[in-house]
């Protein structure tokens, strides 16, 4: 088949002969530097408003409401109720506000594993739902899939924790 | 109110500086990596240990894109291999399967460590559940086609 340039910007073109990672590094580095920043821009974007908007709702002790509804299945996970704020937050939105709102809360470091396990496995679940769409996935079952195998992954990454501590 | 204001000034800055520092170098290398001739070898080994799961060499391919850069960059590869040449809906679906657990490997972890989640356990153990995942759905959904083609012998998928 005859090969045809990368018609979609950004993509690697895995057709093309490549060189090796010094060549590579003094051609692309300009670039990956202003890839790398823009990442951090709109990483930025989103944990910095998160990261606040949990700070508030804190103090406003509405945390405290979610924490205690959510308690029960929390608790399952080896969490307090208050991860329930930045799981919904990933699952609605992205990882970064998850991570921004899990920065205003306490937890220990094995908490912040577990939590981050369902998270990076269930999160941004509308937008990537879409994406599964376009290539003729259900965007809906997908979504439910990743909700719940992220919770089953951080059971079981938290028993198996506590088995070995 | 001004101590609320204070905490978050400070903790935004130590925030953003932990992702920063964590965050930035690794896409710059995953960057330039992505050109290089290392790259292809990594495909072709990524391709036989994706096999098991019964994954063909060329959807092994977009998936390791999106499982390095990330679920719109794999959808992107997709839709143009697509265009590119026919791939049957059971690899399509299979590769959404696995990319769905686990994408964008490298920034989305990276996120985590920099605020305290343990390496090891976001990354291998994660990686192992998708494995894990894939492999039970292709083995489902290989013995419902089976079941259906013994029921109805003159239709192929």
């Amino acid at each position: 088949m005859k090969h045809q340039p990368s018609d979609l910007p950004g993509l690697p073109d895995l057709l093309e002969p490549a060189p090796s990672f010094g060549r590579a590094l003094r051609r692309d580095l300009p670039r990956g530097v202003r890839s790398g920043l823009a990442t951090f821009w709109s990483l930025a974007r989103a944990m910095v408003p998160a990261y606040g908007l949990a700070l508030i709702l804190e103090k406003l002790g509405v945390i405290t409401v979610i924490a205690h509804v959510a308690q029960p299945v929390m608790s399952l996970l080896g969490l307090p109720g208050s991860a329930a704020v930045p799981l919904v937050l990933g699952y609605v939105l992205n990882i970064y506000a998850a991570v921004g709102a899990m920065s205003a809360l306490h937890l220990s470091p094995g908490q912040i594993t577990v939590l981050a396990l369902a998270i990076l496995i269930g999160h941004n679940l509308l937008v990537e739902g879409a994406v599964l769409r376009k290539a003729g996935m259900s965007g809906v079952g997908f979504g439910v899939l990743r909700a719940l195998s992220g919770l089953l992954a951080a059971g079981v990454a938290n028993l198996v924790m506590k088995a070995f501590s | 109110m001004g101590q609320l204001l204070s905490q978050f000034l400070h903790g935004s800055f130590s925030l953003l500086l932990r992702v920063f520092v964590i965050v930035v170098p690794m896409m710059v290398l995953l960057e330039v990596f992505e050109g290089s001739r290392p790259f292809r070898r990594l495909v072709r080994l990524w391709a036989r240990l994706m096999a098991p799961l019964g994954m063909t060499e060329e959807i092994a391919t977009p998936t390791l894109v999106g499982f390095l850069f990330g679920l719109a960059y794999g959808g992107g590869i997709i839709i143009r291999e697509t265009r590119r040449r026919s791939m049957s809906r059971r690899q399509v679906f299979l590769m959404s399967v696995f990319l769905s657990q686990v994408h964008s490997i490298v920034e989305d972890s990276l996120v985590f460590v920099a605020v305290g989640a343990a390496a090891l356990w976001i990354v291998g153990f994660r990686l192992a559940w998708a494995a894990a995942v894939t492999a039970l759905v292709s083995a489902t959904t290989a013995a419902a086609l089976r079941r259906r083609a013994r029921r109805r012998p003159a239709v192929d998928d």
